[in-house]
């Protein structure tokens, strides 16, 4: 019994992370319609933002973390200009192919600057640890759901009760109208992507201290995360969390109770069988036909 | 028709020219180009003309691959019968899966055929029985023809060659029939495609098939040539590499095909000077392409004709004078 909560707990924490970098990619899809494969390079970039102001520069974590979120909005803009200003207009398939060269570079770029051993990004409350029916449990983990819990409060003030964040969902529902009604769309389109970015830069440096900063560990993430996607519903945020955690969970528990070679098989393949039956997920978009 | 042949014999000249002139490790190269563009004129199929996004078409190439080195390897077959047995199985389980997963569409199956391609991957990494799991198969047998064995690049460029040709030709046959046209109908306007008796689901599941069955038979010549199948050479970023030489040879284009399989097989050789830097630099590269060069490099053969149209002008209205009275 007290395996399983803790195997619950962890599988929160890591169906946390999966949940936030699940929330940006949601985001910039139903903004921009773009399906960003450069999602997990984004986490990759959280977490290493993370290691080059905590271990390279030594700042303190306050100061570290919010150093290494306002690279990451940086970055967001950057790819907002770079990458989506010039391919807007462009068939679907041209997108998903630039994304993933986008992310081909950015893990190179990783790769040359950090290079290919792995880090061990510290967590402000290392070495902590908590007691939850009688089952210990690290700080962190507990932390990370927290966290997640914050910010998804957060992005409904902002989605629900902030004209920033209503002119972001008019942008998202009819791009057209939203222009019609006065809506500075571009600038409202580039907080979308800076939005995105700063949840992965979020996810990115909870991951790192539960599992090693390592360049290449932005595909799977990515994986996770449109597993997440589909499981929850394309384009919907609570599906975005709900599917999140089903995928941390479900990889947590297969791994110690099925098979760890095959624990991934088990996400992929309630993906596969949600496409087939219900292809809009849990919560997500209606899939209509038109001619 | 005779266009077709004239492209397929530039190509096929071409090749065997380079094989005469250049040194073995870029007859490698050249190789590994023919298989690639055998597995790209596939993708064309799926993508360029029934406009169905398969991130998958690398696991398709790794049934294919694993096919033969099982059946070569476990059972003793000839590489032949193990490549017909292997490419008719992949073709029987892409027409199974296309079935249901071909309703999804855009997005849906970009992502669909991912799953499918992580999940081929996963299945042979630890499969060890079967796969070897990530030691992959080796010793897997040469190609024989009359008693002599295709070894060495240059036979087997030659073999591969003529290979391409055969498909090149037989995919423009198919692209100029109406089987062709009901695929390009289908990606341009379903509804309408449906509306004037074209049987969508079937047309479909068509190209899907035709499409694993090119990228089986690439993937037996695959495990031929470097004689080793392992896991990696069937990840998903293979499918990705796949549709980006296409998109980078020219969408829906045959010729396309193959000007992106070798182009992308070789600018790791060309960008060597950039050192580790390559793979960031190779990114922002095909960055610009999709952007500046949105119908890749057989879209620029477009903008001939409009350069030569003065030139091109002339003769025709010489023939219309002598067709006159």
């Amino acid at each position: 019994m007290a395996d399983l909560s803790q195997l619950l707990i962890n599988g929160l924490a890591i169906g946390s992370v999966y949940a936030l970098a699940a929330i940006g990619f949601v985001i910039v899809y139903s903004a921009t319609g773009v399906v960003n494969f450069a999602a997990g390079q984004f986490v990759m970039f959280g977490t290493f933002a993370g290691v080059a102001m905590l271990i390279n520069a030594r700042l303190p974590w306050p100061s570290g973390y919010g150093a290494a979120l306002a690279a990451m909005a940086l970055f967001g803009a950057l790819f907002f200009f770079v990458v989506y200003l010039p391919l807007r207009k462009s068939p679907i398939v041209t997108i998903i192919v630039a994304t993933v060269a986008v992310g081909i570079t950015m893990q190179n770029v990783a790769l040359l600057t950090f290079g290919s051993w792995p880090f061990r990004l510290p967590s402000p409350v290392e070495g902590w640890t908590v007691t939850i029916a009688g089952t210990v449990v690290p700080a962190h983990f507990v932390a990370v759901i927290v966290v997640t819990a914050v910010m998804v409060g957060l992005l409904w003030l902002l989605f629900y009760r902030t004209p920033v964040g209503i002119g972001m969902r008019a942008v998202a529902q009819d791009i057209q109208a939203a222009r019609l009604m006065g809506l500075k769309v571009n600038r409202l389109l580039a907080l979308s992507w800076i939005l995105a970015a700063l949840l992965a830069g979020v996810a990115g440096l909870m991951l790192g201290p539960i599992w090693f900063a390592d360049v290449n560990m932005g595909d799977p993430i990515a994986l996770k995360a449109f597993a997440a996607t589909i499981i929850g519903g394309f384009g919907s945020l609570p599906g975005a969390i709900v599917g999140g955690m089903f995928v941390g969970l479900s990889e947590v528990l297969g791994a110690s109770y099925v098979s760890s070679a095959y624990k991934d098989l088990i996400s992929f393949g309630i993906m596969i069988g949600f496409l087939l039956v219900r292809p809009q997920g849990v919560f997500g978009e209606r899939i209509q036909d038109r001619g | 028709m005779r266009v077709p042949f004239l492209i397929t014999a530039v190509i096929v000249s071409a090749g065997v020219l380079l094989s005469l002139v250049l040194p073995d490790y870029h007859l490698r190269l050249l190789n590994l180009s023919v298989v690639s563009a055998i597995a790209l004129i596939g993708l064309n199929f799926a993508f360029g003309y029934a406009g169905l996004i398969s991130l998958g078409h690398a696991a398709f190439v790794g049934m294919g691959a694993y096919g033969l080195a099982i059946l070569t390897t476990r059972m003793g077959w000839s590489p032949w019968r193990a490549m017909l047995v292997a490419t008719t199985a992949t073709a029987a389980f892409a027409g199974l899966i296309g079935l249901p997963l071909l309703r999804l569409k855009g997005h849906y199956l970009a992502l669909a055929t991912l799953g499918l391609n992580v999940s081929f991957y996963i299945v042979a990494a630890n499969w060890i029985d079967l796969t070897g799991g990530t030691n992959g198969i080796s010793r897997i047998p040469e190609l024989t023809i009359a008693g002599r064995a295709i070894a060495g690049e240059r036979p087997f460029l030659w073999f591969g060659l003529a290979v391409l040709a055969a498909i090149t030709i037989v995919a423009f046959m198919i692209h100029t029939s109406r089987y062709g046209r009901a695929m390009i109908a289908v990606r341009d306007d379903e509804t309408a495609a449906a509306m004037s008796g074209i049987d969508v689901t079937m047309t479909k599941i068509a190209a899907f098939v035709l499409s694993a069955v090119c990228a089986a038979i690439a993937g037996c010549l695959f495990a031929c040539h470097v004689r080793f199948v392992a896991p990696e050479d069937f990840s998903y970023a293979h499918s990705i590499t796949y549709l980006a030489m296409l998109i980078v040879g020219g969408e829906s284009t045959i010729v396309g095909a193959i000007l992106g399989a070798a182009v992308l097989t070789f600018l790791p050789e060309w960008l060597r000077f950039l050192g580790s830097a390559y793979l960031a630099f190779f990114g922002l590269m095909m960055l610009a392409i999709l952007v500046f060069l949105p119908s890749g490099i057989a879209g620029l053969g477009r903008y001939l004709p409009r350069l030569r149209s003065p030139t091109r002008a002339a003769p025709a209205s010489v023939s219309a004078k002598e067709l006159g009275p």
